[in-house]
């Protein structure tokens, strides 16, 4: 079955919130590199049902990714070492943006590149493609030697490119953090100076498994990007003293499967949630989590979840 | 592909280490044969990632079997399931065998290496229905295992069947590849498809074979699986292509398979664990 239709009556206004100028009906999202292109969830939740997503991380061309193995199961989460493997910025906006459009929820493209030239060639192609909401900048993925984490690791390379993203669009500007920085408060403050609209946090840790056997690490790249339960203390804390650092709205990740697990960013200090590896092992879990947070403002009389970021009492 | 319960009918151990799952849901499947699920134990938080099992068989449209191997956690948390218990199902998903591009006169070469048998119960039911001369080879480490990978499953279909064991203990001693290559060899002239799974080396040395025999050959692939629906891109398997290391030189398991050409496989990079 496919949802086409928009259940206008079936919002709940109460979860409105607002990122940037651009309302999401709730505050919750898919996360990059966990929900492909969001058509392919279409079959299994209705997408106006959730606040919007995050795409698959797209480069100016196309990207093969690694050679496998790819993931690898860890307690409580997993690595993955996908190295954005995706079909690239034109073939989105081509490809993917017609049949998305469709359906009344908001569009983040996420964007990578290898160079800032790069990155700011795939938001020059990206900038043609009608109904996308906002960029994500994708300074932190590990899983690449080039680009990503090596930019998302120094403040002075990431309020470059935030820069240079922000004179090469209109749209508004998220840009994505890297847990694996001693100080992530100081890379927030770097980075909003340079013109972000919001911080969305956190990308994954880098990792390693090693199968005893072979003594080989068991992804063929050798280190992976660590995501699920495991990780989600750690986003939480980090939502919390970014929130302190900057007058920015957040967008909190990290191990995100349940409302009570969205819950704790907002009051931490996050406008909005993206949820990453759940939807894999659960894929409605968006829309459950949209549900139980209505459930919480029943309960608990709330009239807008946007009074509750950053509610946290201590 | 739906995302739904099934609840456990039995969960029967054939031999240690070897299960069959069946399971009853609320809503038609319609699997077809080849196709897979990503189940988990509903109750058990770890491990957190569903398991992709094959299809084994469909008792209609609301009740399916699963012959699964218990390897690591994922399995062992299901092997722990008892009658009534629940699972969530995303079911059913990937490709299926193609049977319906035999063409008349071609014949059938069913290759099941130990655990790789539970893909192709289902395709060797659909080619005996369909009355296409078709040959079983049946090959596992011993007769014990043998049993557990559904032996006498595929004995009751009545199709001819070769067994192989690695240790003799049943049937022909040695691997499951010998028999093929014999029979490619003495038949040759015969058109032959050939669908395999099993372990990866094997799958190799039967994409061997059937290259050196100019037989068509297909192959189901089994990879680490994140989400089993195509949006994680973990169980890629290279693939050949023009322009080597270039993009479209992964296809995922999941959804762009599991069954594959077998030449259009990568066998020098093992997708698969084992």
């Amino acid at each position: 079955m496919t949802f086409t239709t928009p259940g206008a009556n079936e919002r709940d206004e109460r979860l409105a919130v607002e990122i940037a100028g651009v309302r999401f009906s709730n505050p919750v999202m898919g996360a990059s590199g966990t929900f492909g292109y969001g058509l392919e969830f279409s079959e299994l939740i209705d997408l106006n049902r959730i606040g919007g997503f995050s795409t698959k991380g797209l480069s100016a061309r196309p990207l093969p990714g690694n050679p496998p193995p790819r993931i690898v199961e860890t307690h409580g989460g997993m690595l993955n070492a996908i190295g954005l493997q995706n079909i690239g910025a034109r073939a989105f906006v081509e490809e993917k943006l017609p049949a998305l459009r469709k359906y009344d929820t908001r569009i983040i493209a996420n964007v990578f590149g290898y160079s800032d030239e790069d990155y700011i060639e795939a938001i020059r192609i990206l900038n043609d493609g009608n109904g996308i909401d906002a960029y994500e900048l994708n300074i932190s993925c590990p899983n690449v030697k080039e680009g990503g984490i090596v930019i998302g690791g120094s403040p002075s390379a990431a309020a470059r490119l935030t820069e240079k993203a922000r004179r090469a669009t209109a749209r508004p500007l998220i840009v994505k953090l890297s847990p694996n920085v001693t100080d992530i408060a100081e890379m927030a403050r770097a980075i909003a100076g340079a013109g972000a609209d919001s911080l969305s946090l956190i990308n994954t840790l880098v990792g390693m498994s090693v199968d005893v056997n072979t003594r080989r690490p068991r992804l063929n790249f050798g280190t992976g990007g660590l995501s699920g339960p495991a990780i989600r203390p750690i986003a939480v804390r980090m939502v919390h003293e970014v929130a302190k650092a900057v007058d920015l709205p957040l967008i909190g990740i990290g191990g995100i499967a349940s409302p009570m697990d969205a819950l704790e960013f907002i009051i931490a200090g996050a406008t909005a949630v993206q949820i990453g590896t759940a939807n894999y092992y659960d894929p409605r879990v968006t829309e459950k989590v949209v549900a139980g947070l209505s459930e919480y403002c029943d309960r608990h009389a709330v009239e807008s979840i946007t009074s509750l970021v950053g509610s946290i009492i201590r | 592909m739906i995302d739904t319960p099934g609840i456990v009918e039995s969960n029967d151990e054939l031999t240690t280490g070897y299960r069959l799952l069946t399971l009853r849901f609320d809503q038609d499947i319609n699997a077809r044969a080849g196709q897979f699920a990503m189940l988990k134990a509903s109750d058990a938080y770890e491990p957190l990632l569903r398991r992709a099992l094959a299809v084994y068989r469909a008792h209609g449209p609301r009740r399916l079997s699963f012959l699964y191997q218990v390897m690591g956690r994922g399995t062992e948390a299901l092997s722990h399931l008892g009658g009534g218990g629940r699972v969530e199902a995303l079911v059913p998903l990937g490709n299926s065998w193609p049977v319906d591009t035999l063409a008349p006169g071609e014949r059938a070469v069913v290759v099941a290496g130990g655990i790789g048998s539970a893909s192709v119960l289902m395709l060797c039911e659909q080619l005996a229905r369909a009355g296409v001369d078709t040959h079983v080879l049946f090959g596992a480490s011993s007769g014990r295992v043998a049993i557990g990978c559904g032996l006498e499953d595929f004995q009751a279909l009545g199709l001819p069947l070769t067994v192989t064991t690695d240790d003799g203990s049943l049937g022909e001693k040695g691997f499951v590849t010998a028999p093929l290559e014999r029979m490619l060899r003495e038949e040759r002239g015969a058109r032959s498809v050939v669908y395999a799974c099993g372990p990866w080396v094997m799958m190799r040395r039967v994409s061997e074979i059937t290259s050196a025999f100019a037989a068509r050959c297909l192959v189901s692939l089994e990879a680490p699986m994140g989400c089993g629906f195509g949006v994680c891109v973990g169980c890629v398997v290279a693939v050949n292509t023009r322009e080597p290391l270039g993009y479209n030189s992964y296809r995922r398991v999941c959804i762009d398979g599991s069954i594959f050409p077998a030449e259009a496989v990568r066998w020098d990079v093992s997708a698969m664990p084992h």
